[in-house]
Parts: C-alpha cells; structure tokens; sequence
C-alpha cells in the first residue's frame, strides 16, 4: 500500500499530529480499564469463580428486575460479563478521588516526579510505534484544517523508531526507582531496588531477541520492519526459526520488563507490602498502575508487529503462503492487529492466574544464565540465515 | 515547510542547549546525591535532543539508551545503596573552591583562545572529514544508522575494535581491584 505524499503546511502537520496523539491517548484510556476489568473475569474464571459480578448484579437498580428473576428461578445472571463492567468506572472513580498522601520525610519533588517519568515513558513509546503501516482512513473533507488528508495508523514514522521505543522504555524505570528512593521507607526501597537490578538485567536479553527482526528486516524503522516481516517478502523460509525462538524470549523478558507475575519482585506483597508504590496513593498510584498496563499494551503491539505478522493474518512471515488476491484473509487489516494485542494481552492475564512468582536468585539466573546465551545463539542463527542462504 | 523546520531545529538545539547546561548545573550544585544524579539524567537527556535537533537521530537515540537507560540507572543504583546522607550538611563546594574557580576560569580563557574562531568565525563550506577517500561511502549511506554503522564496521572497523578491547581492559580491571579489596 503506497502512501501518497500529500503536500501539508506546518499547521497541517501539527494538527494532525495532534489529531492521532488524541486518538492514541482516548484509545489506551479505554483499553487499559477494560483490561483491569478483563484481568478479574479472566483469572475468575481460570480459578473456577466468577469474578466480578456484584456490582450491576443487586436486586435493585435498572438490571435489578433481571436480576430478581433470575436468582429466583435458581440460576446465576448470565450476563455476569456485562454485569461485572461498571467495576471499572467504579475503579477509576475511586483512584481519581481518593486522598492523595505524601508521607512527611518523603522527598516532595521527586516523589512527585517519578509517577509523571513512569507514565511519561510509558505514554511516549506510543509515537513511534505502528498500528497499521498505512493509511486508514481519509479524514472527510468538512473537517476543519485537515479536511481531506489521509490519517495514517501511526503518530511519527521515525528512522530508528525501534530505537527511539527501547531507549523512552529504558527511562521508564526511572520512575519506579526514584518513587521507590523518594518514599523515604524500608519496603519501598527493597522493592526499587530490585526492579532496577531486573529491568536493567532482562533489558540485554529483551534487546539482543528484538536484534533478530532487526537483522533480517534490514531496518530499524517500525513501519518497514513491521511490513516486511509480516508479508515475509524477501525473509529465507528457515527465518521462521530464529523468529519462532525470538518471539518467545521477547514475551519472557516483556513480561519482567512490564513487572508482571512471575517476574513482579518489586511489588511481591508476601514480602514487600506492595513493593516500591507502598506509600503512594490515589492518583499517583492510579499513574503507576495506568503505566504498568500501557507498558502490556506496547509490548503486545511490538511482540505482535515483530513477530506475529502484525497487520497480517498468519504469525512469522508465513504470510506469503496466502496470495494477496484472497478477499480479507490475504489482506491487511487493522483487525488483525487488534486481535493479537488482545490475545497477547490474555497471555498475560493467562500466565498470572497460573504461575507462582520466581525467587529472587531465580529471576537472575533466568536472565543471565539461560535467556542471554540463547539469545546470542538466536542471533547467531539468524545472522547465518541472512547472509549464508 | 522546510526552511520553516530549519528555523525550528536550529531554535530547538539552543533550546536544549541551555536546558542541558540547566541539568548540568543542577547537577554540581544540588546536595542531594540523587538530585545530582537527576540533574544528570537531564542533562543527558537535553544533550539527546541536541542530537535529534541536528538530524543525528541515530546518535540521539544512542544517547538515550546508553546514558539515560543503562549508566545513569547504575550510577542511581550505586547512590541509593550508599547512604549519603550523612554529608548532607556540609556545604556544596567546601573542598578546594578557591583552585576549582581558577581552574575553571584558566579553562574557559583557553578554550575561547583555541576555538575562537571555530566558535565565531564563518562555518567552513565542506563539512571535515578524516579520510576524505571515504567520504563517497558515507554520503552514500540514505540514514544516518547506516552511515554510522558503515563507519564503525568497515572504514574504521580495527580502530572501533581496538577501542572495544581498551574498555574490557578497563572492566577487567575493575574486576581486580574490587577483588583485591574485599580479601
């Protein structure tokens, strides 16, 4: 799909800019609620209960008729899904309005500081990354200023946009560390101090498996990236195998990058209350929890583009099986992105209701014992694929 | 469009210019270790967007990862498991203040003498390069990761190298020092 480079003045530029950041921004709002909601219905049910349920589930209220009926003829709601998902406007509204304390020896600026760098980091590798390399829509010609233009699935096509996404996720811990120091408490730091040691620890596997895409796409920006491993044009048929292996070390180490179970050391509450965010509360907690989950949702999009055919439909380049002549299947579509975010994301929520955490000796040796040469290997492989066949 | 973002680029590299020194001097004149260490990361950070403000995207994002995600991090690391709070009192500049000014000054005096007309006199029309036989290659290279890459891997591959073995010299010898004090 070629773009067309419509000519468009600054102001244009800057409006749409604009325009996508908004839609980004409104679009990670609404899916990072709906994956807390997600998070307790699916461990419910993988726990063998139903999750949230109670709260549009009383005998009062408009389904309370419904409701009543139901329970009499003996029988559990069964629209317990929609019943359970006012709880996530009940959770934003408690975090919103919740007192927001910060404990008296605590170091007010930073303290301060380290949620904005955590949501910042977070919210910032959104730019670069690709959701569809193209255009998704003509913009309807009545709109103000911008009327007309194509908007594009992406904020910024940037050269080194893998980069620019591995170097903003690298500031992110930051904003863990530092809340963890500014806390001025026991737990907190032990938490901090932890999650420096493995974010920086899984960021070299994290780096070198996301080198394999790199090598074989011959780029380092997203778009070109994305396209070319998802149509599989050009890539060795034996590339799969460098990808197959890739693909999973990236999602072992996303998971310990974005502090998710079995990696969430820094906030083990058997042994550190709730780890680095103990003191904080209300929306500064709310900041970090929003930054954890945008992080999921940026690792789900790069697995998916990387590695899982991205806009295409078949996984690791094996689209060029299907000829592009077949109706919606041999198509791009944003869908497909969509839906494999979302099925990462369920990996994630899959992996918490059924794994223990690792200790913390574990959490090293994993890295650097096992993950690390592997991802060497990895390398090496692909390395042969491109250049000896 | 285009010389608009010229103006703009240019404005922004004075911009964050002045921002890393801001950083920089935060950095020297704050108490608290992890505030220096703050005041650092900014700098670095600003020193990032210079780099992007020249076009240099691959570098900035260099500067990014390098310093802001793996150095700064450890230099944090280090600071919060060593208490320094016990020197918090004292004064910032209480060790040899008087030398430190003059040093600075003799410096800067030096500098403005050497670079004086690198810093004021007309920007020369050919941008300089080592080896000018080579200069065919990198403007070849259509982004600037693969002029980049292409110097340090084929034009200047044995230097690149030879600077590699220099630092793992170094954190050998690190190595040994750390063991030779805990026995």
């Amino acid at each position: 799909m070629p773009i067309q480079a419509i000519p468009m003045t600054l102001t244009q530029t800057l409006v749409m800019g604009l325009l996508q950041i908004v839609v980004v921004l409104i679009a990670v709002f609404i899916m990072v609620p709906l994956l807390t909601f997600a998070e307790r219905k699916v461990i419910g049910y993988i726990q063998v209960r139903l999750g949230a349920t109670r709260l549009a589930g009383g005998h009062v209220g408009i389904t309370g008729p419904m409701n009543r009926i139901m329970w009499s003829m003996g029988k559990v709601p069964m629209l317990s899904i929609v019943r359970g998902l006012p709880i996530f406007i009940a959770d934003a509204l408690k975090l919103i309005t919740k007192e927001d304390i910060i404990p008296a020896k605590a170091d007010r600026g930073v303290f301060t500081l380290a949620p904005i760098i955590s949501v910042m980091a977070a919210f910032g590798v959104f730019a670069a990354v690709a959701y569809y390399p193209g255009v998704m829509f003509y913009l309807p010609k009545g709109f103000p200023i911008v009327g007309g233009l194509p908007f594009q699935g992406f904020i910024t096509d940037v050269n080194v946009g893998l980069l620019f996404i591995l170097g903003l996720a690298s500031v992110g811990v930051y904003g863990i560390v530092l809340g963890a120091w500014a806390s001025n408490s026991k737990y907190p730091l032990l938490g901090g101090l932890r999650s420096a040691a493995q974010i920086v620890s899984y960021e070299v596997p994290l780096t070198l498996s996301l080198l394999v895409p790199v090598l074989l796409a011959g780029s380092l920006n997203f778009k070109e990236m994305s396209i070319l491993l998802a149509t599989g044009k050009g890539l060795h048929p034996l590339a799969i195998i460098p990808l197959f292996i890739g693909f999973f070390v990236y999602l072992t180490c996303g998971f310990a990058e974005t502090n998710r179970v079995p990696f969430d050391l820094p906030e083990a509450e058997t042994e550190l209350v709730a780890g680095f965010h103990t003191e904080y509360s209300g929306m500064k907690f709310g900041f970090f929890y929003l930054a954890e989950y945008a992080n999921m949702i940026v690792v789900s999009a790069l697995a998916t583009a990387f590695f899982l055919g991205g806009h295409y439909l078949l996984p690791f380049g094996l689209q060029r099986f299907i000829p592009e002549t077949v109706p919606f299947l041999g198509q791009p579509s944003f869908i497909f992105f969509l839906g494999k975010v979302c099925f990462i994301l369920f990996v994630f929520l899959w992996v918490r209701a059924t794994l223990p955490r690792y200790r913390y000796d574990q959490l090293m040796d994993v890295a650097w014992k096992y993950l690390l040469p592997l991802t060497l290997v990895n390398l090496f492989i692909a390395a042969l694929i491109r250049f000896a066949f | 469009m285009e010389h608009q973002l010229e103006t703009i680029g240019r404005n922004m590299f004075a911009i964050f210019g002045v921002m890393a020194l801001c950083g920089a001097a935060f950095m020297v004149a704050s108490k608290s270790a992890v505030h220096s260490v703050l005041g650092f990361l900014f700098a670095m950070l600003c020193v990032a967007g210079c780099f992007l403000s020249l076009d240099a995207e691959f570098l900035g994002m260099a500067q990014i990862l390098v310093y802001a995600g793996g150095i700064v991090v450890l230099f944090l690391f280090v600071v919060m498991l060593v208490e320094l709070s016990k020197f918090k009192e004292k004064g910032v500049f209480q060790l040899q203040t008087r030398s430190a000014v003059i040093a600075v000054i003799v410096g800067g005096v030096a500098f403005l003498a050497a670079f004086r007309n690198l810093l004021f006199g007309t920007a020369s029309p050919e941008a300089l390069v080592l080896r000018p036989e080579l200069a065919q290659g990198l403007a070849v290279a259509q982004q600037n990761a693969q002029a980049v890459s292409r110097g340090l891997f084929s034009d200047f591959l044995l230097p690149f190298e030879i600077l590699s073995v220099i630092l793992l010299v170094a954190l050998v010898g690190a190595v040994v020092l750390a063991k030779t004090e805990r026995v």
